[in-house]
């Protein structure tokens, strides 16, 4: 106990000593934004959002600041916290736990820092994202024309891969492409429309795309929808591992798994967001007035967004025109400030 | 068979030296480790680093840590390891946010929540002590039931928004510069030291964990401790799921995963044992959880990526193991 007293009385004299040398940081002139990245492994668009938002800082001559939420909704609030004390004008984020969102709101309204949510909408945040809904029924629509031209519309199942953590977001999304499989193919009865909870992640989602396979197995025919590409993987290769994978077509939504060398023959298409692409939106529409001193009016509603990201029903033939990631983002970067990889890579521009 | 005769040679126990007992105590690897980050922190950073806006905010982070490492210490002390608390915080934070959106009133919610986390902290016990099921099997068995039923909890949207503007700036309240919590967390932590190095109840957990036989033999009864140990453990997880909900305004399917490695990495890093019981201390344990937090916290203010804390809470988790086999291992228990 006495050596324990002993390093605790040393920690307590060294730490406050230290403490005392601390200055305050000089002031900053230059408008600084703070970049909180959803910091999920599954995704790689999640780290490219930041490198995007960071070269378009650059690009405007502003200072950037950038952590990882690491999808987890205590290192949000932490970094809410991080950014109030960097001494942020105006922060974007992409929060996938959005439950922490109320309390980053209240910390960030508490030190007057504008907020972008991507997504996933805060009452308290400037609303930038996808019309999910109208996506939805635009993927759903382009999955029925295939149904109906392959199997005339009388597919054995139509499974969604829902991922409820998404909340209204998997409602739209999820709901919306049976909403559009229904306006071409109305009559396919609802006792063929099943469910299994795929949380959005093509590995997660294998065992429960297993086990409903395993529940029907006189289906042959399978179409699938579901909140994003790799929910709508997750029934695909479970079809494959059981070697049922040659009646099963899948139509996704955010183009995450459409592009590069390893398409997955069974997905029939996707709906592009360009997700790495959104800090156009956000810094058009949102951090340029606020950085230029015209505050816009919060617009919290995902009905009534800040910046509303338009999105790109594609077909897997139609995707192949479009570069991977990587591709995209150089020739975003090079485009004219404010062009979005809507206008540049869509093949579907309404 | 081999008889190992007693080695009449040795020498006599070295005088009393308090620098070697700095160097060698339970908590030296840890302490100098917390040390090295602070440097570390002061000289890569900058003043910054310790500025009470940085305490502040690295203290926020730690409270739930700092909470349920303080109460699932004695467990491990008294040789078994609870590994359900990230389940229980994360249910926990699900039952309580829904009694305040379904409109009970906070200390009511919290009074049901803690008894409910008490009552799987009991079925732990019962299956451990009562029927002498191994800790890590029966409590893994707990950690699984419990992330189920937040879930069912939570319901289809996968959280509950319960954010109270009253209960968010009781836990977000500072006293001289840093959170009222924090520093909670740490007097409760000084006071779980206490009482583990200082009071009679305190040896019977270590001489429980130690050696339980020996305990048993010594009068000491090995269940009522290891009982009152995970009871203890799961009160302080209800807790923290309670301050959780409180911090983020609500509770989601992702509140507490990990959390047990995070606690218990960080245990470890501060000299207690996951395996082996009587060893460590309280304040180890704290200091663990500060220097992970600082290491993390650098990492974030130099703008390097988050997914390198988890290389360097490992080296360190290395660090400490081999600083304690060059310690002599249990020789200084």
């Amino acid at each position: 106990m006495r050596n324990l007293l002993r390093v605790l009385a040393v920690t307590a004299l060294s730490v406050p000593a230290l403490i005392g040398l601390a200055g305050v940081a000089q002031a900053q002139d230059k408008f600084k934004l703070g970049m909180a990245v959803g910091g999920n492994t599954c995704c790689e668009w999640m780290k490219a959002q930041g490198d995007v938002a960071r070269a378009l800082a650059e690009k405007n001559g502003w200072d950037y600041v950038e952590l990882s939420n690491n999808n987890d909704p205590a290192t949000a609030l932490k970094n809410a916290q991080i950014f109030v004390q960097e001494g942020v004008d105006a922060v974007i984020q992409f929060n996938g736990q959005a439950a922490s969102n109320p309390a980053i709101s209240a910390v960030m309204k508490q030190a007057n820092i504008p907020i972008v949510t991507y997504d996933i909408a805060d009452p308290g945040m400037y609303f930038v994202g996808i019309d999910n809904l109208a996506a939805g029924i635009a993927g759903g629509e382009g999955l029925g024309k295939i149904i109906k031209e392959k199997w005339a519309c009388n597919p054995d199942l139509v499974v969604s891969a829902e991922g409820a953590g998404a909340g209204i977001v998997n409602e739209w999304r999820t709901g919306g492409m049976r909403t559009g499989l229904k306006n071409i193919c109305p009559d396919i009865p609802d006792a063929k429309y099943v469910s299994f909870e795929s949380q959005g992640d093509a590995a997660v989602g294998l065992p429960a795309a297993r086990d409903l396979l395993a529940a029907h197995p006189e289906a042959k025919n399978i179409a699938v929808v579901g909140l994003n590409d790799g929910g709508v993987l997750a029934l695909i290769n479970a079809a494959e591992q059981l070697g049922r994978a040659d009646g099963v077509i899948g139509w996704g939504q955010d183009g995450a798994f459409i592009t590069g060398d390893n398409v997955n023959p069974h997905l029939a298409g996707s709906v592009f967001y360009f997700l790495e692409g959104y800090a156009v939106y956000a810094i058009k529409d949102v951090i340029g007035p606020i950085a230029a001193g015209n505050v816009p009016p919060l617009k919290a509603d995902a009905g009534d967004p800040a910046s509303k990201v338009q999105p790109c029903p594609v077909t897997a033939e139609q995707a192949k025109a479009v570069p991977d990631m990587n591709e995209r983002v150089k020739q975003l970067l090079a485009a004219p400030a404010g062009t979005a990889e809507y206008d540049l890579f869509c093949p579907n521009k309404g | 068979m081999t008889t190992v005769a007693a080695d009449t040679t040795a020498l006599p126990p070295a005088p009393h030296n308090p620098w070697r007992d700095v160097l060698t105590g339970s908590v030296a690897s840890i302490t100098f480790t917390f040390i090295a980050v602070v440097a570390v922190g002061w000289f890569w950073v900058g003043p910054k680093f310790l500025s009470f806006g940085n305490i502040s905010i690295m203290g926020t982070f730690l409270i739930v840590p700092l909470i349920v490492g303080a109460f699932s210490g004695p467990a491990l002390l008294s040789g078994v390891v609870d590994l359900s608390i990230g389940s229980m915080v994360g249910f926990s934070s699900a039952l309580f946010a829904l009694l305040i959106s379904l409109g009970w009133d906070p200390a009511s919610a919290a009074a049901v929540t803690l008894v409910a986390c008490l009552c799987f902290g009991g079925i732990n016990a019962i299956a451990i002590v009562g029927f002498g099921a191994e800790p890590i099997a029966a409590t893994l068995g707990m950690l699984v039931a419990l992330r189920g039923i937040a879930w069912v909890l939570l319901g289809s949207q996968g959280a509950i928004f319960a954010f109270n503007i009253d209960m968010f700036n009781l836990v977000s309240m500072t006293i001289f510069g840093l959170p009222l919590f924090f520093l909670l967390a740490i007097l409760l932590t000084a006071i779980a030291a206490v009482i583990v190095t200082k009071t009679r109840m305190g040896r019977h957990v270590q001489a429980v964990g130690g050696d339980d036989r020996a305990a048993a033999r010594a009068g000491i009864s090995v269940k009522k401790v290891r009982v009152a140990a995970l009871l203890l453990s799961a009160f302080g997880a209800g807790l923290g799921g309670i301050v959780f909900a409180g911090q983020l305004g609500s509770a989601a399917r992702a509140t507490g995963v990990g959390l047990e490695f995070q606690v218990y990495a960080a245990l470890m890093i501060g000299g207690y044992s996951i395996l082996r019981g009587g060893v460590g201390n309280p304040v180890g344990g704290a200091l663990g959880l500060l220097a992970v937090a600082g290491v993390s916290n650098i990492l974030d203010l130099k703008a390097i990526s988050p997914y390198y804390v988890n290389i360097i809470v490992g080296l360190l988790l290395l660090a400490a193991v081999l600083l304690d086999r060059l310690r002599g291992g249990d020789a200084y228990e």
